[in-house]
């Protein structure tokens, strides 16, 4: 059994430059031919001048599955990685701003497409090879761009008709097209190429995933204040990719705690935030699991006209070797939520269920844990 | 529909946007034949503010049906904060749906209407056992010195004396008054009370309408919500509503 990070690391590494030596010639080299899912990748190396391309594999035909991370729910971790490493990164060095200009139009038209888009990247160089690191997000080998082709496109409606809307800003844009059912990750797409809102520009893509479920979750949030409470304490359970994942909701005007815990080099640590009603005014310390974890549940409430305490635990084993991005929390949340939930007698009961699958107890978790404090504050209306 | 307000000065206005700006973006007023009201609670339902102000209050005043009407506070503030002290102001609204706001004798805003969102807010029922008034300095002094060492400050009556203290990971405080200084006028219990308050909330709304409030009188009983008045010369009421903190 593959235990430590670095094993499993190792071995995901070795069986792609496997494959690599069978299809290497597809990779290393000046040129890619293919159909893109369709992807493009902003940087945020450089800001305000940023690398800007589109994310290109070596095959033609329906490759949409290879950055549409909404259907990635059952994939190991390994195939996952592959999906990322396939993908060439073509880049250009542009200036956030630039947001017009053939170059970063035809990126646009590929953003809008409801279909993988046939795309041919010449490079002034043969690409960069790749490398796991366990720190950031995986991707395939890097070019810069010499010229770039893309086949005509079908644009998604939703889309094309508020990328032309220059009087909707970008907040109302983006949870527009959230209510026309278009995936988050390509919401996010549109925000990152700078096509919504009144003052566009380019957003290095790991800020405006970032962006996008915050907007997306406070504007789900303001809608769930005015429902009535939930009747019950209820345990919500999922694992995947060696992350568990409980959430706890319990009768509360909405409140919400997101703790995280890990393990480093045999150490656990810890890390946690938290809001009320008024929302959060600092960059939490998670960062955008916070962001993409409150999406999902939310989303669940506000489907569900329901309002709720929300307190969600994250443990992180070492399987999960190769952090894949936050979408897995934001999908590994919305899965929990699919599921049925165990009914608990109170609040400490909940949270005893909750502790009960992962390593660490509840009393830790509780050390970590700011709900308490949030719970002792009273509101107007238990006193009405 | 008629509707027209005019003030004499443009200080009562002030300290009432401000202390509503301390708890929500965007509000809705009443007017009646009587005047105009305002009652609103925080996101997160720890604090309420229930202000009255009578058409006595106004230089001249209208309203011969009642009507709702939502701003955004930030908007509305700005144009206000552009009137002199003296300035009057005179708002209404016009047919576009649009607040009209008249400041001094020529400046001539329109400033665009929400939808307005208030549903009915109830006001806390509960017999409120001690009572402290005070000069607004010497509270808002009061909250700075507690500050310092903790995020809450709790307030403890026993017969005609109380105290303020405050708790935190630094140390603690304990501020005694008596009744018989300049900056007390009054402190008076039924029953020995307690009870424990967020700074958050105080701070911002003390210091958002004590410049214009002479004295405050702050009224509670042990673990339920405090409620603050501030005297402030024109408005009928500001009443300032906020839950306790309890212990677990």
């Amino acid at each position: 059994m593959l235990s430590s990070s670095q094993d499993i690391r190792r071995s995901i590494l070795a069986k792609w430059h496997e494959n690599l030596s069978k299809y290497g010639n597809l990779f290393s080299s000046d040129s890619i031919s293919g159909s893109s899912p369709p992807s493009v990748f902003v940087g945020s190396y450089n800001y305000p001048k940023v690398f800007v391309g589109p994310m290109v594999p070596p095959v033609h035909g329906d490759t949409s599955l290879l950055d549409t991370p909404e259907k990635w729910i059952g994939k190991s971790l390994e195939e996952i990685v592959n999906f990322r490493l396939k993908l060439v990164r073509g880049i250009q060095k542009i200036s956030v701003n630039s947001t017009e200009g053939r170059y970063i139009e035809d990126l646009q038209e590929v953003t809008m497409s409801s279909k993988p888009i046939d795309s041919d990247l010449e490079f002034r160089k043969s690409t960069s090879s790749i490398s796991l690191d366990g720190e950031s997000a995986p991707f395939g080998p890097v070019g810069e761009i010499k010229s770039a082709k893309f086949s005509n496109s079908s644009t998604t409606k939703h889309i094309e008709k508020t990328f032309y809307d220059k009087d909707l800003v970008a907040n109302d844009a983006i949870v527009h097209l959230y209510n026309s059912g278009i995936d988050i990750s390509q919401i996010q797409k549109c925000f990152s190429m700078g096509m919504l809102g009144k003052k566009r520009k380019l957003v290095p893509t790991k800020w405006s995933i970032t962006a996008t479920d915050d907007i997306i979750s406070k504007s789900l949030t303001d809608k769930i204040l005015d429902f009535s409470f939930i009747d019950s304490c209820q345990v919500f359970y999922f694992e995947h990719l060696g992350n568990l994942f409980s959430v706890i909701l319990f009768p509360h005007r909405w409140i919400y705690e997101m703790i995280e815990a890990w393990y480093s080099s045999g150490i656990l640590g810890f890390g946690s935030d938290h809001e009320d009603a008024r929302g959060i005014n600092h960059p939490p310390a998670i960062a955008g699991a916070y962001f993409a974890a409150k999406l999902s549940v939310v989303e669940f409430l506000s489907k569900n006209n329901i309002q709720s305490g929300v307190i969600i635990l994250r443990e992180i084993r070492p399987e999960y070797a190769i952090p894949v991005g936050v979408w897995q929390v934001r999908e590994g949340i919305r899965e929990a939520m699919k599921k049925k939930p165990i009914i608990a007698d109170n609040f400490d009961h909940a949270l005893s269920l909750a502790s009960k699958k992962m390593s660490i107890s509840k009393s830790e978790w509780v050390s970590h844990s700011n709900i308490g404090r949030l719970m002792r504050q009273k509101t107007i209306s238990d006193f009405i | 529909m008629t509707f027209g307000a005019k003030t004499s000065g443009s200080d009562d206005l002030k300290a009432i946007l401000s202390a509503i700006s301390t708890l929500v973006e965007e509000a809705t007023f009443v007017a009646t034949a009587e005047g105009i009201t305002f009652r609103g609670m925080d996101p997160s339902h720890v604090a309420l503010i229930d202000i009255s102000w009578p058409n006595s209050a106004f230089e001249k005043y209208e309203c011969d049906s009642d009507i709702k009407f939502g701003v955004r506070i930030d908007e509305f503030s700005k144009l206000i904060k552009r009137a002199d002290k003296n300035d009057s102001i005179e708002i209404s609204i016009s047919e576009q749906n649009m607040l009209l706001v008249t400041v001094g004798k020529n400046k001539k805003y329109k400033i665009r209407l929400i939808e307005s969102s208030a549903t009915d807010t109830p006001l806390p029922k509960i017999p409120y056992n001690s009572k402290i008034t005070l000069t607004s300095s010497k509270f808002d002094k009061i909250l700075g010195d507690v500050q310092v060492v903790s995020d809450y400050l709790t307030i403890h009556t026993s017969d005609s004396k109380a105290d303020f203290s405050g708790k935190g990971d630094s140390g603690e405080v304990i501020i005694d008054l008596e009744n018989d200084t300049d900056d007390i006028d009054e402190i008076s219990s039924k029953e020995d009370s307690t009870g424990t308050y967020s700074l958050e909330y105080l701070n911002p709304v003390v210091k958002a309408v004590g410049a214009n409030a002479g004295l405050i009188t702050c009224e509670f009983s042990s673990a339920k919500p405090l409620r603050i008045e501030f005297k402030v010369a024109n408005i009928g009421r500001i009443h300032f509503y906020l839950a306790p903190r309890v212990e677990s």
